[in-house]
């Protein structure tokens, strides 16, 4: 039987053929990845694009979450701050209540309970990049002033929510007026009855308004562990996060990544290959007769 | 009758005669490389035998004929999967160029939607704040500016498919008139009993390199080969080729007209064909796709965007532009803010509010018109980018590989061998060596006759 007796084409296709298998083993291999692009596997590479997509909303909830961290935590070092004014003022009150004062000790207590409400409305006065933290949502006002010898209370009592992951927010502030002049204790409003008391002298009302300072503090510690469990909520979710991530990573690396060991494998089986067709090559080219007619 | 003059006769009709068939092996020896090339053959027969009495004397040897071997149904099958191969590789070539664009995934619409609802998400950790507002901003832009780099570059290559389109026709045109021109020329040799042989190979060749443009149905006539495109389209009878116009239509794109009507739609096969289906289907598809993900995301954004409040307290306006899904969306998206304080986060009006944030944020999640979420939507796009190129890498690999079988079984019935030739050589050598030496016998004999009356011998 006559067969083609030009082999040189098939040889050519043949050798780009196992060229081509070499070319995409070292690909594979130096990019680490087994779909290069959507053609190699269409499946594959969509899954991969939300992966991706669900890797960098993690990577950004990471984020926020530092953010609301830092957020929280100038909150609640500035309640903390506030809890040992607010201790001092106690003592002071005791003092004042207790003692046998004479007006001049008494001026000087009473100086002192003033410094320490200036520095509470100081504090509840705190911002954090350029906001008030505790004006609820009003948090470009600040949120309070003293005027008339009382505080008022310019801000709002809206609260805003952060998400934190998929699905789920996280309550980020309390405002204002429910950490500082809450019913069930107001600081600003104890402490401008101390400092009455103190003005006035009387110790009845000084002890009256230093028990009451007392429900006030307890009150405020209760508002403070608000941003105390949302510090340990975020740390949580944080973990959380990162072991998301882990695992998206882990499925990236089954959906598109390489066994390296096989792709090693494989580009030396196609480097063989490669090799084995030029050596095959050399050899089918070179006969003819003319080469034995002499 | 068995005399000496006959026999020199017939010596030198074999000389002739193997003259002749050392040049068919000359010329074939000389095409071994020569594309489409058919291998060609002496045909040597007897000469009609003389009675003499009861004896039968052999006239000697006559070159009959010189005759192409080729098998034409397997030339016909050539033609065909010629044309599949060459549509199958200009689409490849083509579609490889647009899922480039959908390569990478950290670039891109895809990665820029998640970026833009990234922004947001920051942003509601810190309403009021002036430069995560502005990031917002710059993310919607870059998501904006993706969507008119993509749809720039799939027009890009729209337009190389035009001018592609444009060039296949002319390229067309050409060889139609070749083709033509062999068919008269092949008509008038065969008229005067010749094998055309060389011609038919020409003629053969361009009808290949033809196939290789768009699908060609090949007749053969009295009035040599008939040439239709795949829907009888005529483009060369007998002597005749009717020539291809391109026109371009509303939308800019080259139109193909043969005698006055369009027929765009009905070319299927070689480049022209695969150049028409990757401009005409692939890529609208992809475009509409992306102006489902752009018009649905604008007005879905939009809407919600509507419910909350910027920085000023002031109802929220239109974020993006256009406002509903329709062709054209993703070339005309644009982010219509500027004003960072426009952004509309707040839910009840004060500026630290997060509220609509959230509501901004369940875009994400909201399906769009198409019934998915954008990043579905997305990933349907890459998937179906994918599908398809994976799809045509597959028909081309196999079409390569059936067009070099049969390519293989045409080398194998015309192609030309050297060693045969070379055989061929040797044994045209001995008979001419053979003849040449009855020529001198019949030489030396016949000086012995005219000797047998010498009155010297």
């Amino acid at each position: 039987m006559r067969v083609n007796p030009n082999p040189t084409n098939d040889v050519i296709a043949a050798l780009e053929l196992t060229q081509q298998q070499e070319q995409i083993a070292l690909q594979e291999i130096s990019t680490g990845k087994r779909v290069n692009q959507p053609s190699d596997d269409p499946a594959a590479a969509a899954l991969y694009a939300g992966n991706v997509a669900a890797e960098s909303r993690i990577d950004q909830y990471l984020q926020s979450v530092g953010s609301l961290q830092a957020l929280n935590q100038t909150a609640d070092s500035a309640l903390s701050s506030v809890v040992a004014a607010l201790n001092q003022a106690i003592s002071l009150g005791t003092q004042a209540a207790n003692g046998d004062m004479n007006p001049d000790n008494l001026q000087q207590i009473l100086q002192s309970v003033q410094g320490v409400l200036n520095q509470v409305v100081q504090l509840a006065n705190t911002s954090f990049q350029g906001s008030y933290i505790f004006a609820g949502t009003a948090t470009t006002t600040q949120p309070f002033s003293v005027n008339n010898g009382g505080v008022t209370y310019n801000g709002n009592s809206g609260v805003n929510n952060a998400a934190i992951a998929d699905g789920r927010t996280i309550q980020v502030n309390l405002s204002g007026n429910q950490i500082f002049q809450n019913s069930g204790g107001d600081v600003f409003g104890t402490l401008q009855q101390l400092v009455t008391g103190l003005q006035n002298g009387d110790k009845t009302a000084i002890a009256t308004a230093t028990t009451a300072l007392g429900t006030a503090l307890q009150q405020l510690s209760v508002q403070r562990s608000f941003y105390g469990s949302n510090l340990n909520q975020l740390t949580g979710d944080q973990n959380e996060l990162n072991q998301q991530k882990l695992n998206l990573q882990t499925q990236d690396n089954k959906l598109v990544g390489i066994d390296l060991s096989v792709a090693a494998t494989d580009l030396s089986q196609a480097q063989l290959a490669h090799q084995a067709a030029l050596a095959a090559s050399a050899r089918v080219l070179q006969p003819s007769l003319l080469d034995y007619l002499k | 009758m068995g005399t000496l003059t006959s026999s020199l006769l017939m010596a030198a009709q074999s000389l002739l005669a193997e003259q002749g068939a050392l040049n068919v092996t000359s010329n074939n020896i000389s095409n071994v490389n020569t594309p489409g090339y058919s291998r060609e053959v002496p045909v040597f027969s007897e000469q009609t035998p003389v009675h003499e009495g009861n004896l039968l004397f052999g006239q000697g040897v006559a070159l009959q004929s010189i005759d192409s071997i080729r098998d034409r149904l397997l030339e016909l099958r050539i033609l065909d999967e010629q044309q599949q191969n060459s549509n199958a590789q200009t689409q490849l070539g083509y579609l490889n160029q647009v899922q480039a664009l959908f390569s990478n995934t950290s670039q891109g619409i895809g990665s820029d939607i998640t970026a833009f609802f990234n922004s947001l998400n920051q942003l509601s950790t810190n309403p009021t704040s002036v430069p995560l507002r502005q990031a917002v901003l710059t993310a919607a832009n870059n998501l904006a500016n993706d969507f008119h780099n993509t749809v720039d570059q799939l027009s890009s290559i729209q337009s190389n498919l035009n001018q592609s389109v444009v060039e296949s026709v002319n390229g067309i045109n050409g060889l139609t008139a070749q083709i033509a021109q062999l068919n008269t020329q092949v008509g008038q040799m065969k008229s005067l009993g010749k094998d055309a042989g060389a011609l038919e190979d020409q003629r053969n060749q361009l009808i290949n390199q033809l196939s290789q443009l768009t699908d060609v149905h090949v007749i053969n006539t009295e009035q040599g080969v008939t040439l239709t495109t795949g829907n009888g389209t005529a483009l060369v009878v007998g002597g005749q080729a009717f020539a291809l116009q391109t026109t371009p239509n509303s939308s800019g794109n080259q139109e193909v007209i043969a005698q006055g009507k369009d027929i765009t739609s009905t070319l299927t096969g070689g480049h022209l064909g695969g150049a028409i289906l990757v401009r005409d289907q692939t890529i609208p598809d992809v475009m509409s796709q992306l102006d489902n993900l752009a018009g649905g995301l604008a007005s879905n954004f939009n809407a919600a965007h509507h419910q909350g409040f910027d920085l000023n307290g002031n109802t929220g306006g239109d974020f993006f532009a256009p406002s509903a899904p329709g062709a054209g969306a993703a070339k005309n998206f644009a982010v219509l803010i500027t004003d960072p304080a426009a952004i509309a986060a707040s839910s009840d009006g004060s500026p630290g509010s997060n509220g609509n944030i959230a509501n901004l944020l369940a875009v994400q999640n909201q399906n769009l018109p198409s019934g998915k979420t954008p990043a579905d939507a997305y990933a349907g796009l890459i998937s179906d980018v994918g599908n398809t190129t994976a799809q045509m890498q597959a028909e081309s690999a196999a079409s390569t590989l059936s067009l070099q079988q049969l390519q293989d079984q045409r080398q194998a019935i015309s192609g030309v061998s050297v060693d045969e030739e070379a055989t061929n050589l040797i044994r045209y050598q001995h008979a001419f060596d053979a003849a040449a030496r009855v020529i001198t016998t019949v030489d030396i004999m016949t000086q012995t006759v005219i000797a047998m009356g010498s009155p010297t011998g």
